[in-house]
């Protein structure tokens, strides 16, 4: 490791430091300090944010450290602004009877029985673990960010409820989670095995010249397979997707919007990665047969599972729980079609499905009945009469998962489906499309119930929760669905330019040195305008 | 069909396209037309509306109670309009692009077409600066004029309003400046959607709710119509970018991969969008029901500005129309003949400004027979002048309205111009319907001149006959006017007060303790300004022409030259053999311009001809007005009774008063039948569908869940087994595949 490769990690690095903060001040005695953990956390993810955006910077790409130079900025921020939301889900919920009690004089603050510190530490070094994938350029670093992204998230199903669920969540979580990491480090080691390096560039050089000579032995093909079927257990994808209904229906919704995009998208990265690690998308037309059938099994039984899953519920959280299942099924699409269009697509959706899922748990974490939370697509009948701002936020971010066209959504899928049709998996988009179709099924009735539903005795009760601020952070989000549409043409450049691999960024620089003389026309399938300053100073291609 | 075709664009597109190639091919830019980057200010004619919608959002939530958000609305609009004249000024007089912000582009590289590329860019030629300087200025005019006449909804209603126009202006520019018809769509919803806003203003009404949904709905079915015009013109001609329609199209190179129908659909389907929007048969129903907006809403958008949204998309997609002649005859056909129903309509009617709504879908059938008689410029013109009078004539309505407390009645209003106070009203009105009805040097004769000769003119199936309907229509025009004119304005001093309360107003019901308070400054000044522009707008047609040949129309014309809808200017030689047959016979007349074949009426030139005819038309309806409603009243009430009295003409007063039963007719062929077909498809959806189907097969997965339910136990044991099975499963699945495939040597 470079010195230079440690500019790179400032952004981890801010988070670290935000971890040490949080989990001092949660456990300060005065309340007010305390009760700015959050906004601390907040702060440090802004700011780590903000420095991946000047870290990977077009000026400082590294192309000899890293298989995806570009892709810490588009994750560093879409990480950012997500995990904003998250930690304001989280507000009022965490400790909560625990400092009722002591405001109301019942009981002295004991550092032993807050949580407050520590829920959101661990939230931070989460998002420090996805933000780690991007850059990981060996089996071990890898194995290690993605492991620093699930570890926290146990404790935080464990922590986030004081009931029994949560703990039993928890439980299978961790259980299972650690079963998968040992399926997928017995993969990592038989690619060391078949390759005898768990560096990325020398293994990449093994495999295709293992390629080039009679193809990639078994050992090799073995390991990959394991490892992507162990990572799989981040997406929740088929076959080890079991855990996500109980789990997600155990933890808090905060909790349970998290789970939904931060080990989701890790693993997602980390699938990217470990494919341009082998070399075996970029070298060859489409990827060995048998891992793209794997894949291709994979991502109908994810889709088609959690959709048809998602169907008979009546609980929200869980109907949530197996649609992100199945939006895991849509993202395999975009790693069949490969670099390039695949790859941006898959960025692109991140954002999107981020955006959309998190403010759909904002509305959950916004609201509750009785001191508890919503559960039943019943308690949501009728909301709009109460809660107008709500109904609307929920209607609008399930019309965005679901793809409803001029929102976020739609330009998600739509990409994805074209990577899919681009590179030849025309049956799997049409599965996916159906799938799509299926799942309209149960967002309808997330735009319905709340809506056009009349209110029943139990939605009666249903009242705003103890804090403004997953409200504010869903009508955020809700806006980003409705307004970031406008900007697709600059969306859909950033996020291609942060899929490149090594070679194609050089690629591009060296196409760039050629082209100095005259403008580069860099359309693809999809082009953006340059910014607004080169708009206005060339001639606009069209 | 179009799905599969689309699909298949799209697989043929990507599969040869092969990744993130660089296209080989430069893109296709039309010769003529330029990228005038210099010109990135006229951004700010679409971005003012929307800075003066956040603002009054922020009046909004910071609950402003004072008339702030109207000047914010009127400055901005201003702004705008200040920059559609730099625009125009600064115009080189050949189409330009002006590209704001990318957005969408599918580039197809591989093959004949560009893909689909749809970005935020104007597109700047004659026609769209003609109807960017009348939205935007009268626009600012009327929204001057509103600031006065909501007051009464100060602190309620006040900044929802001026926040409503924003929208509308916004969409509005949108919708004319578009280069592509992705964009041009958007603001075709936005400005519907503003205009269900603005109709349902006073949402405690229940016929306010109810046109403001009816407005929604039929502009519905007509959006339907240009979403799948759009589908078949990119599925067609391979793109919605104007510059590059207008290519293909006069290159001919569409043809290559023509199917066969979609030419003769796509005018179709643009006609419906059309004539949705533009309010003609069968779609008008909704315009007059509109009324029920605040009054400054109706001159701005229902009679100014929105409904001519139709007339611009025609001119805007001419080049289809003219691929398909018999589309066009029908276009003036429908045009001819709504103007005279509405006409018939508006004869009946006794609230003045329901007579106004139904002369303006009588007049949008005028601009519609323009466009389908190949007289672009002259439906262009009519829509300019028409702008002008007919805003003046509601602003004139809704100053009365608001003076008399909601009192729309014209038999419980007379001789306003003797009150003090009302002079500047009454005379803005007579300017109003002077130029609607058409006389003589009015700019509604000149304007109304150029599509009636050219009716003449053209031929088609039976456009003489129709002709003659539009003489006879504007004799009806011209009476109907001044029925209103003579009635409210002239005669003795006689009103009553309509039962509108006001908020601020302690005046009664009681018309001893009743007094009109007369319009002041803002509503006087919009007023006399539009009147003065309603006259002014005879000018242009007597200005030069930029265009190298001579043409009749003058300044309007040469708006209309250079533009898509140049198809439709007489005295040009047109490109090609791609513009249908009713071009090159259609214009024959014109063809030799200055020689011997120019046809002739009554032994004069038809346009000599047709100025003597409508001048004479007009003049009699004005007189019939006059002895009916000014000088012998009792006369009216007498011919009135005698067509009452006698069963074989009774029907015709009866019928026309309730506008020829079209909404009971609607009501029964179309709501009714959908109502109970509703009813059965829900019996249908209910037990069959979710019954059987849906619940059967719901029924599958939970069957199948039941296989598995001792491994989805809840038990972390058993998980465990299934997934690390399943795992092992695939991969040795997998592995094995892997020798059968390293056997078969593939790779």
């Amino acid at each position: 490791m470079t010195s230079n490769h440690l500019w790179f990690l400032i952004p981890e690095a801010i988070l670290l430091v935000g971890v040490v903060f949080t989990a001092i001040t949660g456990l300060v005695r005065s309340t007010s300090i305390r009760q700015s953990t959050p906004v601390i956390a907040a702060i440090f993810v802004v700011a780590s944010g903000v420095a991946s955006v000047f870290v990977f910077s077009p000026d400082h790409l590294d192309t000899t450290a890293f298989l995806m130079p570009a892709l810490g900025r588009w994750v560093g921020v879409i990480t950012a602004a997500v995990g904003l939301v998250l930690i304001l889900n989280s507000i009022g919920r965490v400790d909560r009877r625990l400092e009722q009690a002591i405001a109301a004089g019942r009981l002295r603050f004991d550092p032993l029985r807050a949580g407050r510190g520590e829920y959101y530490a661990f939230m931070l070094l989460s998002l420090a673990g996805l933000m780690l994938v991007c850059t990981a350029n060996d089996l071990i670093w890898l194995f290690l960010a993605l492991e620093l992204t699930s570890l926290p998230t146990y404790v935080l199903v464990a922590m986030s409820r004081t009931n029994r669920l949560a703990q039993e969540a928890a439980m299978k979580y961790f259980f299972l989670g650690a079963m998968s990491a040992a399926i997928f480090l017995y993969g990592f080691a038989l690619l060391y095995a078949a390759t005898g390096t768990i560096e990325f560039d020398r293994m990449r050089y093994e495999l295709q010249s293992q390629a080039a000579n009679g193809g990639l032995g078994a050992l090799a093909i073995g390991g990959l397979l394991l490892s992507l079927f162990g990572i799989g257990y981040k997406l929740a994808a088929a076959p080890l997707h079991l855990y996500a209904a109980d789990v997600y229906e155990g933890a808090s919704a905060p909790v349970t919007a998290f789970l939904g995009f931060v080990p989701k998208a890790a693993g997602v990265l980390a699938i990217m990665v470990l494919l341009v690690a082998t070399g075996l998308s970029e070298l060859m037309s489409s990827l060995p047969y048998p891992i793209l059938i794997m894949l291709w099994v994979v991502a109908v039984l994810t889709m088609t599972l959690g959709n048809i899953g998602a169907l008979l519920q009546r609980s929200v959280k869980r109907m949530l729980a197996y649609s992100s299942i199945a939006h895991s099924g849509y993202l395999l699409i975009g790693i069949i079609a490969g670099p390039g269009l695949g790859y941006t697509a898959v960025l692109f959706y991140l954002l999107a499905y981020g955006v959309g899922n998190t403010a759909a748990f904002s509305v959950l974490s916004s609201l509750e009945r009785r001191g508890e939370e919503l559960t039943s697509l019943e308690d949501l009948a009728g909301l709009r009469q109460r809660h107008p701002l709500m109904a609307s936020v929920l209607a609008i971010s399930s019309g965005s998962l679901l793809g409803f066209p001029p929102l976020l959504g739609f330009w998600g899928k739509l990409l994805l489906f074209i990577a899919g049709i681009q590179t030849g998996h025309l049956v799997l988009v049409i599965i996916a499309a159906v799938n799509s179709a299926i799942s309209g099924w149960y967002y309808l009735k997330l735009v319905a119930v709340p809506i056009m539903a009349s209110p029943t005795a139990r939605s009666e009760s249903v009242e705003r929760g103890p804090s403004n601020w997953p409200r504010f952070a869903g009508v955020i989000m809700v806006i980003a669905c409705l307004v970031l549409p406008v900007f697709l043409g600059w969306l859909v450049a950033e996020s291609r330019d942060s899929a490149r691999t090594a070679q194609a960024v050089r690629a591009d620089s060296a196409q760039a040195e050629a082209d100095a003389v005259q403008p580069s026309d860099d359309s693809g399938l999809f082009t953006a305008l340059p910014p607004l300053k080169t708009a206005l100073q060339s001639p606009a291609k069209r | 069909m179009i799905l599969s075709s689309i699909i298949q664009r799209i697989v043929l597109a990507t599969v040869e396209s092969g990744g993130l190639a660089q296209p080989e091919t430069e893109p296709v830019i039309s010769s003529d037309v330029v990228v005038a980057t210099h010109h990135w200010w006229a951004g700010f004619i679409l971005y003012l509306p929307l800075i003066s919608l956040i603002l009054c959002g922020l009046c909004a939530a910071m609950k402003v109670k004072s008339k702030l958000p109207a000047w914010i609305t009127t400055v901005c609009l201003l702004g705008s309009f200040v920059l559609s004249l730099l625009l125009y000024f600064d115009y080189g007089g050949s189409p330009e692009l002006i590209p704001l912000l990318s957005w969408i582009n599918l580039a197809d590289p591989g093959g004949n077409f560009s893909g689909l590329s749809a970005n935020f860019t104007f597109y700047i030629d004659s026609l769209s600066l003609l109807w960017i300087m009348f939205v935007t200025g009268l626009g600012t005019l009327i929204t001057f004029y509103a600031s006065e006449y909501m007051e009464s909804d100060l602190g309620k209603g006040y900044t929802r309003f001026f926040a409503g126009v924003s929208v509308f202006l916004f969409a509005m520019v949108a919708l004319v400046l578009a280069d592509n018809l992705l964009m041009l769509y958007l603001g075709w919803e936005g400005v519907g959607f503003a205009s269900y806003w603005l109709i349902g203003y006073y949402y405690q009404r229940p016929a306010a709710v109810a046109a403001a949904k009816k407005a929604f709905i039929m502009n519905r079915i007509g959006d339907l119509g240009l979403a799948l015009a759009i589908y078949l013109i990119w599925t067609t001609f391979g793109t919605i970018q104007y510059d590059e329609l207008m290519d293909v199209i006069q290159s001919g190179s569409w043809k290559e991969s023509y199917d066969g129908w979609t030419i003769d659909a796509i005018p179709w389907f643009l006609m419906l969008a059309a004539f949705g929007k533009s309010a003609q048969i069968p779609l008008y129903v909704w315009l007059p029901d509109a009324m029920e907006g605040p009054t400054p809403v109706s001159a701005l958008i229902h009679a100014a500005t929105m409904v001519t949204a139709g007339i611009y998309l025609v001119a805007r997609t001419y080049e289809f129309f003219l691929l398909s002649p018999e589309s066009l005859h029908v276009v003036a056909w429908v045009g001819g003949v709504t103007a005279l129903l509405a006409a018939t309509i508006g004869l009946a009617q006794h609230d003045i400004k329901r007579i106004m709504a139904y002369s303006t879908v009588s007049q949008l059938g005028y601009m519609f027979l323009g466009l389908g008689v190949l007289s672009t410029y002259g439906a262009a013109y009519h829509v300019f002048t028409h702008a002008f009078f007919k805003a003046v004539l509601f602003l004139t309505c809704g100053a009365i309205m608001h003076g008399f407390a909601g009192q729309l009645d014209l038999r419980k209003l007379s001789g306003l111009i003797r009150i003090p106070g009302w002079r500047i009203t009454s005379i803005a009105m007579l300017i109003g319907c002077l130029a609607l009805a058409g006389f003589p040097l009015t700019s509604g004769y000149f304007s109304k001149d150029a599509i009636l000769a050219e009716a003449f003119i053209t031929q088609g199936p039976g456009f003489e006959a129709l002709g003659w309907m539009a003489i006879f229509t504007a004799f009806l025009t011209a009476y109907y006017t001044f029925r209103v004119w003579f009635r409210v304005c002239a005669g003795k001093v006689e009103y009553e007060p309509g039962d509108e309360h006001h908020g601020d107003d302690d005046h009664g019901h009681h018309s001893e303790a009743f007094h009109p308070h007369a319009p002041r400054f803002a509503m006087n000044f919009v007023m006399a300004v539009i009147a003065i522009g309603a006259l002014a707008a005879s000018v242009p047609y007597f200005m030069d022409t930029k265009a190298d040949e001579a043409l009749a129309g003058g300044w309007v014309a040469d708006m209309v030259h250079d533009s898509t809808a140049q198809g439709g200017l007489p005295g040009l030689d047109r490109h090609g053999q791609s513009m249908g047959d009713i071009v090159e016979h259609g214009h024959a007349g014109h063809q030799g311009e200055g020689d011997h074949a120019h046809p002739t009426l009554f032994g004069m030139d038809v346009h000599t001809a047709m100025y003597v005819i409508s001048g004479v038309v007009g003049g009699l309806g004005l007189l019939l007005a006059a002895w009916l409603h000014l000088f012998r009243r009792q006369d009216a009430d007498r011919l009135k009774a005698f067509l009452q009295r006698h069963w074989w003409i009774a029907w015709l007063p009866r019928a026309m008063e309730h506008k020829w039963y079209v909404d009971e007719i609607y009501q029964g062929l179309i709501r009714a039948p959908l109502w109970i077909a509703s009813h059965l498809m829900y019996a249908f959806d209910r037990f069959l569908i979710d019954g059987l189907l849906v619940d059967g097969i719901a029924r599958i997965p939970r069957m199948v869940a039941r296989w598995f339910q001792p491994l989805h136990n809840g038990i972390v044991q058993s998980y465990a087994v299934t997934m690390a099975g399943g795992v092992a499963l695939i991969a040795l699945l997998m592995i094995l595949f892997l020798q059968f495939w390293k056997i078969g040597g593939g790779g």
